[in-house]
């Protein structure tokens, strides 16, 4: 089906493409979500400013304990860069089963986290790690938690003039983690991301895709994490994938699955 | 405002399948629609239109993608592979071949959507193993076949090239 007839704007900086953007003229990256919507009639933008060839928007790099991904990197190639790979394996391997291999060769980390869909492992385990965003606007930069910035099913806390530049996540020497989702369609039903950092007493726990927004917890060990506990505090969305009462049920399996899996991993 | 008046056509200077082409398209215009309308090659088929059937799987610049969902524009400059760059038409690809060897389709609608992904795998640095050949085709769907011939058929050749072909 023919999309709606648009203009290509193809800034090659972030002032560039800053001063194109407005409520009609929105970011376009991959295409993965937003020419979804647009085919289905949710979207009908006079132009698309297409982010792809603005350098100061992509390129992998740690900042002073920070893992700094820009915000048009795709998912394959986040699966597949040494940095990550070595820094925060749970993060790549995340990346490496997101969607499809179509999807993770389109689609970039920012378009994800910018189109807020419920059932987004990237934002699950995000959200456990603690990371945040970088917005930019003509006025200033401003950072945002994740947890803050994916507000509600489909929206995320951002202005028509901002972009979203680059995605921020803090380090930690020692780090084991283990992400693990239950799906038989295109999307997850639950995932479950747990983290330990042992040597601080910092333990996270992320549970995404049941509800409208994923959530998470700190802990002080890992023993204060109780799978039944989780399951009464998830807010499932019912679904094809599930009723409240089925998604609470495996939110608690995938909780303890998540944890076996954290066993097996070595810092 | 005259029907002609819309958003400004941008220059595509793309490579598919080895011969070089060159056109002025609508911003909208979708890869596959330029495929099939614009060039004539009707291989690479259209169903889902939402990333998640995989039949209009083809590779640009080696990396499968959906273009159904894929702008024209944004295969400037770039190598686009489709079904019909498999064979020169009168070899079948090792893929074709063993897909036909193992029964691998049935309607055939979903094929060249299979054998795309299959030779995005395929090209990759490592020979797959079952248990990847089946994770990379997940986003494939076939409704007639099933699915164990397909993973069989693409099994076989990746045999072959752990085998020694690549030395």
């Amino acid at each position: 089906m023919t999309l709606p007839p648009f203009a290509l704007r193809r800034p090659a900086t972030l002032d560039e493409a800053l001063r194109e953007l407005s409520e009609d003229s929105v970011p376009y990256c991959g295409g993965t979500e937003l020419l979804l919507a647009m085919r289905a009639g949710l979207h009908r933008p006079d132009a698309l400013v297409d982010l792809k060839r603005v350098a100061e928007l992509s390129g992998v790099r740690v900042d002073d304990g920070v893992l700094v991904i820009g915000a048009t990197e795709r998912h394959a190639d986040l699966a597949a860069h040494p940095v990550i790979q070595e820094r925060l394996p749970v993060f790549a391997r995340m990346e490496k089963h997101i969607g499809n291999a179509r999807v993770r060769n389109q689609g970039s980390i920012g378009g994800n986290l910018c189109f807020a869909e419920p059932k987004s492992d990237v934002a699950t385990v995000l959200m456990a790690l603690g990371a945040s965003v970088t917005l930019a606007a003509p006025a200033g930069r401003r950072t945002v938690a994740v947890e803050e910035f994916v507000a509600g099913p489909y929206y995320a806390e951002k202005e028509p003039d901002e972009l979203l530049v680059d995605v921020r996540i803090p380090l930690r020497d020692g780090l084991r983690g283990a992400y693990v989702k239950f799906q038989t369609m295109e999307r997850p039903t639950v995932g479950v991301a747990v983290l330990a950092d042992d040597a601080t007493g910092w333990y996270r726990l992320g549970v995404g895709a049941v509800g409208e927004v994923p959530m998470a917890w700190s802990f002080g060990s890992l023993g204060e994490i109780d799978p039944d506990a989780v399951a009464g505090w998830v807010d499932p969305t019912p679904d094809l994938s599930g009723s409240e009462e089925y998604k609470r049920h495996v939110t608690g399996v995938y909780v303890r699955r998540a944890l076996a899996k954290l066993e097996q991993v070595s810092a | 405002m005259t029907e002609r008046s819309g958003p400004a056509r941008v220059p595509v200077s793309v490579d598919v399948n080895g011969v070089s082409v060159s056109r002025q398209v609508e911003p909208r215009s979708l890869l596959v629609d330029f495929l099939r309308e614009d060039l004539g090659l009707t291989g690479t088929k259209v169903s889902c239109e939402l990333q998640v059937c995989g039949v209009c799987t083809v590779l640009v610049d080696g990396r499968p993608v959906s273009s159904c969902t894929f702008l024209t524009a944004d295969a400037d400059g770039a190598d686009v592979t489709t079904v019909e760059g498999l064979s020169d038409g009168q070899t079948l690809h090792p893929l074709q071949e063993s897909f036909v060897e193992n029964f691998a389709l049935q309607c055939g609608f979903c094929t060249p959507g299979f054998l795309m992904m299959s030779k995005a795998l395929l090209d990759g640095d490592d020979v797959p193993d079952r248990e990847a050949i089946v994770e990379h085709l997940e986003g494939n769907i076939c409704r007639c076949t099933g699915y164990e011939p397909i993973v069989e058929a693409v099994e076989q050749v990746a045999e072959r090239l752990r085998g020694g072909v690549h030395g």
